[in-house]
């Protein structure tokens, strides 16, 4: 402001004066304008008098009314947010102390109670400093201007951009996490320059330190496993040149040697002429995945495996359904492609008899949520029976019940086997109780009994059901006197390591009584020294059997003894009667002879032709006696000769004449002419021939009557021999029983005829039986094979 | 006997020696011999009326020698026989000879007993056929009587008198006296007891 005297000047400078006010008003403005446009005010503060003068766009800033009020220090602080006020003041005060001009953020609360962050800077221009009062402290501003800006928006928005950029370093750590965690890593791939930017992970999955150098493509090629490699730069092109996205598992070497598995995707990126400039791609190591895969995998085909060998199959039966393992379809004889059966289609599966049992474990697992182990029988669709052991059990989680898994085994063969087994025992003990064999394992050496069999206790005269005994019980039966040479032969045998057999010897059993066994122990090779398993039978009864049997044979030796003596008697009462007949007709002819030498003159012819006669019956004697001792030769009848079965007949029916004449029994043979002749020992014919004749008279000898003697060649060219009587017949019901040994009907037989002419006719192959006769009495037929007979 | 007949010793035996040496010793001695093997062959012989006796074997084929005998028996064929056997027993000889048979000679035999058993046996056969030809001549007079001279015979040998014999037969006792000596004549009897054994003689072969 001044004083300016010529009016020249003082027009001038009036109109100086008009341009610069004009001009100062229209910088006003502007500065108004600028102001509301930036929400920037200025303000005065006078630190002495405290008051505060506000341009129209501080007003505006505290949500005034332009002017609306003159502004004092008191109510400028009212207006600033309660939380900011100390500190800003206080701050305030600091600067003034310190002769700086304060700056600050603070926040005021508009009258409408809008929150608005503001901006205040104290010009060092225009701020006029204080006058020093005491002088001591330094330059204090009498009065403050400043500028005070409307930040709200721009601190927002700041607030905002921090916010992102704090999301952006989380994401990123996240991703970074991520990426190390799923050992993903990523690259871009310049595909016109061939630089490469690889992710940290991507170097750790790699082996290498994170950035610990550049990548091209050259590294990258050479880190691929050689096998793969081709490969993986063959997909990576295609991508390039056709396609967008590349998916590659590959496997990579590790500097350190080791292999891993990535999988990559890559994806190719274009420029407006479609031109591939850059792939970007991840790269994950998937080599745990892929081995834990390849463990899945294996230990999935190891229960499959597991299952089919073992014939198990396995099921799951829960609220998500009702799942199958192959193998158990393969139990069932099912096919796979219809599914797990309903209930009732598996109960239709089951054997008709077990299939309420079934139905009821099923009931009980799907009402109670009991579980089962028990087995039951099928019947597969192509109509085969197995048998298998099914177990359910149910599954809680927590005390909530989630279903039922389970699995299924086919028993067949082991509850077949068991079957088996079961029966086989039975019969084993029930055969050991039959024949009163026991078994039984034992280490002699040690004493100590394996196993012994509930007959080995029984033999010994102990009760099985007894409970246990020690082997010391069973030796102590041994007799006496017969103990030294069973432990002989069982020491032998341990220390030989061989079987052993002692044929006989005696125990005392608790009660007293002595029975007599038989053991046999097979030693076990693959045992300790002294193993042995082997049987223990009681030879009692077959003692006495063969004791008895013995004593029978003697007897029947005896009788056959006595039988031969009497037939002998009967042949020599026979043979007598064939020798008195020469012997009388010599003598008669001898007398004749002598009477006709006596006539005169003597009758020479008649008395030569006696002589001739006495030399013809005395040879005809001789050769009766012949005969009559060849019977005596029975011990060595082996000698066979051709004879001619007619002539025996003959000689045999002569021979029995009279027996059969004394009795009134007259004897017919009807013989076939021809083919007459049979190779045997003519002696043992003769007597099967005397003993069927005389068993005949025998038959009729009360009652007299016809013996009719038969033979004939059938055609097989056996010899086929029946004579018959017309006697008693054979006594009912033992057509058979006749020709057993000391078998008789007669008072003073001795059953023993029949026997011997079996035992003759057998010896030859033949076979000799009755029948009974339709009116009367009885026929014996004998056949002899055709071998014996002659082929001359 | 009669000298002028030659008696004939049959022989039944199986066994050709000692048919042979049985018919040469008969013959030895001066009798006739003739050997069969079996009964059937003796029985198919036509034999004469001469003096015989059969030298028979008990043991023979299909017939015992004591069936035959029963055989000819049955057949009415009277001829002593003589068994011979090399297998007799008591019981056989006992049979033998109760059913008739002159000896019993077991073999091998004295040859002087079956001679003295032929001899007996031939005079036997000789006393029986005299015998047997009286009977048939006094039978033979026998049947030359009238029917009612029958039946005076018949009282008269059972004792009747001449007028019991009137009133049983109602006739005159002169008729009787004259049956009764047509048939003292015609029975060539001299006296009443001759008739009387005569008609005891007869009563083997007429009917009572």
């Amino acid at each position: 402001m001044g004083v300016i005297t010529d009016v020249t000047e003082r027009k001038l400078a009036e109109e100086e004066r008009k341009t610069l006010a004009r001009e100062l008003q229209e910088s006003n403005a502007k500065l108004e304008e600028a102001q509301r446009v930036a929400h920037l005010g200025h303000w005065e503060w006078d630190l002495q008098t405290n008051v505060i003068v506000w341009s129209d766009e501080t007003y505006r800033i505290f949500g005034l009314k332009p002017q609306e009020q003159p502004m004092d220090f008191a109510t400028n602080r009212g207006m600033v947010h309660p939380d900011d006020r100390e500190s800003l003041y206080g701050r305030v005060d600091a600067d003034l102390s310190a002769g700086a001009y304060p700056i600050a953020e603070f926040r005021v609360v508009r009258p409408n109670g809008e929150i608005r962050t503001v901006h205040a800077i104290t010009s060092k221009r225009w701020s006029a400093p204080l006058t020093e009062s005491n002088g001591a402290s330094p330059a204090h501003p009498r009065k403050l201007f400043g500028t005070i800006q409307d930040v709200t928006e721009r601190k927002r928005a700041e607030e905002k951009r921090e916010a992102l950029w704090r999301d952006l370093q989380a994401s990123n750590a996240r991703l970074e996490q991520a990426q190390r965690l799923v050992h993903i890593g990523y690259y871009e791939w310049n595909l016109i320059t061939g630089s490469v930017t690889w992710s940290d992970e991507l170097y750790r999955i790699y082996g290498l330190t994170p950035q610990a150098g550049p990548i091209d493509m050259a590294m990258v090629s050479q880190m691929i496993h050689p096998e793969d490699r081709e490969r993986v730069f063959r997909e990576a092109d295609e991508a390039a040149r056709g396609g967008i996205a590349a998916a590659a598992e590959h496997r990579i070497v590790r500097p350190d040697g080791e292999v891993r598995t990535v999988q990559g995707h890559g994806a190719v990126k274009r420029d407006a002429a479609g031109r591939a400039y850059e792939m970007f791609g991840t790269v994950q190591d998937i080599t745990d995945r892929k081995r834990a895969e390849e463990a899945l995998r294996r230990s999935q085909f190891y229960l499959s495996e597991g299952e089919r060998l073992a014939h198990i199959g396995s099921w799951a039966f829960n609220e998500s359904g009702h799942y199958w393992s192959d193998e158990l379809y393969k139990i069932y004889g099912l096919n796979p492609k219809n599914g797990a059966p309903t209930v009732e289609q598996y109960l239709a599966l089951v054997y008709p008899q077990d299939r309420a049992a079934v139905a009821e474990s099923i009931k009980l697992m799907l009402e109670d949520h009991r579980g089962f182990d028990q087995i039951e029988r099928i019947v597969r669709p192509d109509g085969q029976l197995r048998y298998v052991r099914a177990v359910a059990v149910p599954v809680v989680e927590q005390g909530v019940f989630k279903g039922f898994i389970g699995t299924t085994m086919d028993v067949t063969e082991q509850e077949l086997l068991t079957q088996e087994l079961r029966r086989e025992r039975a019969y084993l003990a029930e055969a050991q109780g039959l024949t009163h064999i026991g078994s039984w394992a034992a280490n002699f050496h040690t004493g100590q009994n394996h196993h012994v069999s509930n007959e080995i206790y029984r033999l010994h005269g102990f009760e099985p059901d007894n409970g246990l005994l020690a082997a010391d019980s069973f030796y102590k039966t041994i007799h006496p006197d017969d103990a030294p040479i069973v432990w002989e032969n069982i020491n032998n045998a341990i220390h030989a390591r061989k079987d052993f057999e002692i044929p006989e010897y005696r125990i005392c059993r608790p009660d007293g009584t002595i029975r007599f066994l038989r053991a046999i122990g097979h030693h076990n090779p693959s045992g300790e020294m002294g193993e042995f398993v082997g049987v223990t039978m009681d030879i009692t009864e077959r003692k006495r059997a063969e004791a008895e049997h013995e004593r029978l044979r003697q007897l029947e030796a005896d009788l056959a003894r006595v039988n031969r003596v009497n037939m002998m008697g009967e042949l020599a009462a026979a043979l007598a009667h064939e020798i008195k007949q020469p012997i009388t007709a010599s003598i008669t002819s001898a007398d004749a002879l002598l009477r006709w030498l006596a006539h005169d003159p003597p009758e020479l012819d008649r008395a030569r032709a006696a002589a001739y006669r006495i030399e013809q019956d005395a040879n005809r004697a001789a050769n009766v006696i012949d005969s009559l001792r060849s019977f005596y030769k029975t011990g060595t009848p082996t000698e066979r000769r051709v004879i001619d079965v007619k002539k025996i007949i003959e000689e045999m029916t002569g021979l029995l004449r009279g027996e059969a004449d004394r009795h009134s029994i007259s004897i017919h043979s009807e013989l076939e002419v021809d083919s007459s002749n049979i190779m045997v020992n003519p002696v043992q014919l003769q007597q099967v021939f005397m003993n069927l004749m005389l068993n005949a008279i025998e038959a009729m000898k009360d009652s007299g009557g016809v013996l009719t003697i038969s033979s004939r060649f059938n055609p097989e060219g056996r010899l086929f021999v029946s004579i018959s009587d017309t006697g008693i017949g054979l006594p009912t019901g033992s057509a058979e029983q006749i020709f057993e040994p000391f078998h008789t009907t007669k008072p003073q037989g001795t059953g023993m005829g029949l026997t011997i002419t079996r035992s003759i006719v057998e010896s030859y192959g033949g076979r000799v039986w009755a029948t009974a006769n339709k009116d009367k009495g009885a026929t014996f037929h004998f056949v002899l094979p055709c071998e014996a007979k002659s082929q001359v | 006997m009669k000298p002028a007949v030659v008696p004939t010793v049959f022989i039944v035996d199986d066994d050709g020696g000692v048919r042979r040496a049985v018919q040469d010793l008969v013959e030895s001695v001066g009798l006739r011999a003739e050997g069969f093997a079996t009964g059937e062959e003796f029985l198919r012989k036509k034999r004469t009326s001469d003096p015989c006796c059969l030298v028979l074997d008990v043991r023979l084929p299909q017939m015992s020698g004591l069936d035959f005998q029963r055989v000819l028996a049955n057949f009415g064929i009277q001829i002593p026989i003589i068994f011979i056997t090399a297998h007799g027993d008591i019981p056989m000889s006992v049979r033998a000879l109760k059913s008739g048979a002159v000896e019993f000679l077991t073999k091998p035999f004295r040859n002087q007993d079956l001679l003295d058993a032929i001899q007996q046996a031939l005079q036997r056969d000789c006393t029986a056929r005299e015998q047997q030809n009286e009977v048939h001549e006094l039978h033979e007079r026998y049947l030359t009587l009238t029917a009612r001279e029958h039946t005076v015979m018949d009282l008269v040998v059972d004792g009747m008198s001449n007028k019991q014999i009137a009133s049983e037969i109602g006739a005159s006792e002169a008729t009787v006296k004259i049956h009764r000596g047509n048939v003292m004549h015609k029975m060539q009897a001299g006296s009443l007891i001759e008739l009387v054994r005569m008609a005891d003689k007869l009563k083997s072969v007429v009917a009572p």
